[in-house]
């Protein structure tokens, strides 16, 4: 539920070390509040074209499903292939290569696969099939990305030719949904059964509208039509797709504007965004998404570990001027970690909940109030930042000003790009860290995704969070929705208040395609769903 | 011949000293691969595990390293921690780009620098004035300036060259490598001018030119025998450095122009602890270094027989 793709991209700026960061402007004092119009459709094409070329942000280390948690993998995955479940671009999760999933005891979920699909060989898809690529997950040798949603899995069995069977330790809603993310995504039982599935040279044997063409390891990676393909809505319109590696920014955004590359999509707004925008060859587009910008807690001690100070802080910030000067306008200030995209099921609960929070707009009267009341500390909060990283460089310097405004003092810790992992996975690299950002999302529209980081032991519960252990365990046992929403807002609030993670900004998916192409999704669906398939000319 | 044996011996020293060096230094760097052989946040304590003890991380760093070292003797160099392909695959899908790159700039280097560092030292005046600017601004400026501001002009602007990427077949390739080979280039061919230009200048005041102006000579004939042959020693050599140095230093140039060259993999190896190709681009980077300057050397040979001796 994670990510950011940071390593790569960082890499990317490192090297061609342009400096080329967005232009910092001293933050206004009042930004205007920003309204995005967030989409999750583009124009629809009137036909295919031969061949699109589209660039990823870095090449992919694997195709392999089980390896495949981060932008350019399942940007390219989504549109080979599928899981048991769909997640589609206006956030909804409906049957995949499962026609149902029936949940007749709680700790049970028995699918139902469909007839009628097969493989890019013509083989048709079976129980065998989905079990084997399911049980990958279980393997610990195998190194799955996705542990976190199979943790509760007891066993996964063909109970049928077209029925697979999965039992549960312990009741768990996220699970199901999971399988509408490349969790669930199915290999034929041959490939599963692969060392190198996933790789340039082993391929992929899957069902969905594009099949693996070739990958030409740190070139390009092509893509071509299943004409076969079962789902006679979803078949695609252009033939080809050829996906490039282009990672530094510079290049990428040259690459679009000179027509050679058709699309891209970006998690972060490029340093060369303004010339996107003002591009007389095509156009950007925002979409509506699932990923936020944060700043993970860490402390177990110390003024940071206060309730209070944390609230003090967030409620000083301007994230305003955050959106605007670290994000060039493209992110919508939040005042919970799980945004209105989250809310998959009881929008009216969700809505209600929502407005009854504290507004995510500055109060430094109350800030200056709540920091007397914590006792003003003195001691400084260090707050680590991932090194030649715009956005974290910006967005720390603003905490800063706004920390000291206040008169709370605030220390910078700058992390090598190669070591800020390390801060997710080891507690040892956290020591002395207060708090470091992090973009983040969840994978499925349900805002109990992003909460249950808070469980109780939770390896990213990174500051101990206490008080919503007992809630998340009944919410992910909860299987009624309404039962579910009401826990899973009171756990919101609980979090919201006392600020366990610090809420900043929304980022919306940035979508550029030339005006030769039109018709992907722009919604961050696009990492599970075949949003190629629409692709083709005006 | 003992020369060239002698030559080969000293290679082998450099290689296994210079994997040793590698394999220590990217073993005492704090991080690991785990976060890019699990994830970031994925990973229960077992799965740690498993993935720990399938890629020997915990093994001891002198058995690793010679067990890497034994697999290399047999020509087995192991695969890819993070991309889970043999090292071989990986790097000889990338070494073609490198060398015709490398190659290319190679050319433009000494037919520039030399010609450039020629006209300046023999003929002077203005002519070696504006060499003499041009080349400075060269040096001055560094590639990563030169090549944006190159694919902005000539790429996206004028259109003429492709923003990216390195082509298909010769011809094409050539093409989609002439804005990073004059990257490569231009700060190498301007200090190589200024090294031909200086020894050249130096040569022309030597007192066995003077005497042979005195006899007559014709100035053609002293220039070729006199001046160029005594003033190509410090040209070869730096010449030659200045090549094994393009290897390494291509790395800014394939990332700016998205070349799947080995200096791009080499880079996002080192950051990903990826020990397998790091160490095998090592040794090809050694073994490119080691071969050019004995080419460098033979040359001397040929140039002035009492250097061999």
């Amino acid at each position: 539920m994670i990510r950011r793709a940071v390593p790569l991209a960082g890499l990317a700026l490192a090297l061609a070390a342009c400096g080329a960061g967005p232009q910092t402007q001293q933050a206004p004092a009042s930004a205007a509040p920003v309204a995005l119009d967030l989409k999750t459709s583009t124009a629809a094409a009137a036909k295919g074209l031969d061949k699109v070329t589209w660039n990823l942000p870095y090449e992919p280390q694997t195709l392999d499903p089980i390896r495949s948690f981060n932008y350019a993998e399942n940007t390219a995955l989504a549109n080979m292939c599928e899981s048991l479940l769909r997640l589609t671009p206006d956030f909804t999760i409906e049957p995949g290569l499962a026609e149902k999933a029936d949940n007749p005891t709680p700790t049970t979920w028995v699918y139902t696969i469909r007839e009628g699909v097969t493989f890019w060989d013509g083989k048709p898809l079976t129980a065998q099939d989905v079990a084997a690529s399911l049980k990958r997950h279980l393997d610990p040798a195998l190194g799955t990305w996705w542990s976190d949603y199979f943790s509760t899995v007891e066993k996964v069995e063909a109970t049928g030719p077209m029925q697979v069977t999965v039992t549960l330790k312990q009741a768990d809603v996220l699970f199901n949904q999971a399988m509408a993310t490349a969790a669930g995504a199915i290999v034929s039982k041959e490939y599963a059964a692969k060392k190198d599935l996933g790789s340039p040279t082993g391929g992929l044997m899957c069902t969905g509208p594009f099949e693996f063409g070739a990958w030409k390891s740190g070139d390009s990676l092509s893509i071509v039509r299943n004409d076969a393909y079962w789902d006679k809505a979803l078949t695609a319109k252009s033939k080809e797709i050829v996906f490039r590696f282009i990672a530094d920014e510079t290049t990428a955004v040259n690459a679009l504007r000179s027509g050679e590359v058709d699309g891209q999509y970006f998690y972060l707004p490029p340093a060369g965004l303004a010339q996107l925008r003002e591009s007389t060859t095509g156009s950007v587009t925002l979409g509506k998404s699932l990923t936020f910008w944060t700043l993970l807690s860490a402390a177990k001690d110390g003024p940071y570990a206060d309730p209070k100070v944390r609230q003090a802080l967030s409620l000083a910030l301007d994230r305003a001027a955050i959106s605007k000067v670290v994000f060039q306008g493209t992110a919508a200030p939040q005042r919970t970690l799980a945004g209105a995209e989250y809310w998959g099921y009881e929008r009216a609960t969700f809505e209600k909940a929502y407005q009854a929070l504290p507004q995510e707009t500055q109060d430094l009267a109350k800030a200056k109030q709540l920091l007397t009341e914590a006792g003003s500390p003195t001691e400084p909060i260090t707050i680590a930042i991932q090194g030649s990283a715009a956005t974290h460089e910006q967005t720390a310097n603003l905490i800063k000003a706004t920390g000291e405004a206040l008169g709370l003092k605030i220390d910078i810790k700058v992390v090598p790009v190669e070591q800020y992992g390390n801060l997710y996975s080891d507690p040892k690299a956290r020591e002395g860290v207060d708090a470091f950002f992090s973009t983040w999302y969840g994978n499925v529209p349900d805002p109990l995704d992003i909460y249950t980081v808070f469980q109780a032991g939770g390896r990213t519960n990174f500051n101990g969070y206490p008080a919503v252990d007992a809630d998340i365990k009944k919410a992910r046992a909860e299987a009624d929705p309404a039962a579910r929403a009401a826990l899973v807002t009171g756990i919101q609030d609980k979090v919201t208040r006392d600020v366990a993670w610090m809420p900043l900004n929304n980022l919306p998916v940035i979508l550029y395609m030339s005006d030769r192409v039109t018709g992907a999704v722009p919604s961050f669906p696009y990492l599970y769903y075949p949003w190629a398939v629409g692709l083709g000319a005006k | 011949m003992s020369f060239l044996l002698k030559r080969l011996a000293g290679l082998a020293v450099v290689l296994l000293v210079a994997s040793f060096l590698v394999y220590g230094l990217l073993y005492l760097v704090p991080g690991g691969p785990m976060a890019f052989l699990l994830g970031n946040r994925s990973g229960t304590p077992e799965q740690v595990a498993a993935i720990r003890a399938q890629y020997r991380l915990d093994d001891p760093f002198l058995l690793r390293y010679l067990s890497w070292l034994g697999d290399a003797l047999t020509g087995d160099f192991g695969s890819s921690l993070v991309y889970r392909q043999e090292v071989a695959a990986l790097i000889g899908s990338r070494v073609a780009t490198t060398v015709l790159l490398v190659g290319y700039a190679t050319v433009l280097i000494s037919a520039g620098g030399i010609a450039m560092g020629l006209l300046a030292g023999l003929r002077g005046g203005r002519l070696d004035t504006a060499i003499g600017v041009l080349s400075s601004l060269f040096l001055a400026t560094p590639p990563f300036v030169v090549g944006v501001l190159l694919a902005i002009v000539f790429s996206v602007g004028l259109g003429w060259f492709p923003v990216f990427g390195p082509g298909e077949g010769l011809l094409d390739r050539l093409y989609h490598l002439t804005l990073p080979a004059i990257t490569l280039s231009l700060a190498s061919a301007a200090f190589l001018a200024r090294i031909t230009r200086a020894s050249v200048r130096e040569e022309l005041n030597r007192e066995h030119v003077e005497t042979a102006r005195a006899r007559g000579f014709g100035e053609r004939h002293i220039v070729r025998r006199h001046v160029l042959r005594n003033a190509s020693i410090p040209v070869v050599t730096v010449t030659g450095l200045n090549i094994a140095g393009l290897i390494a230093g291509s790395v800014v140039v394939e990332n700016i122009f998205a070349l799947d060259g080995l200096g791009s993999l080499f880079v996002r190896a080192i950051l990903q602890r990826d020990f397998a190709i790091v160490q095998a681009v090592v040794l090809v980077l050694v073994t490119a270094f080691v071969l050019i300057n004995l080419l460098v050397d033979l040359c001397y040979s040929a140039l002035d027989p009492r250097l061999s001796r």
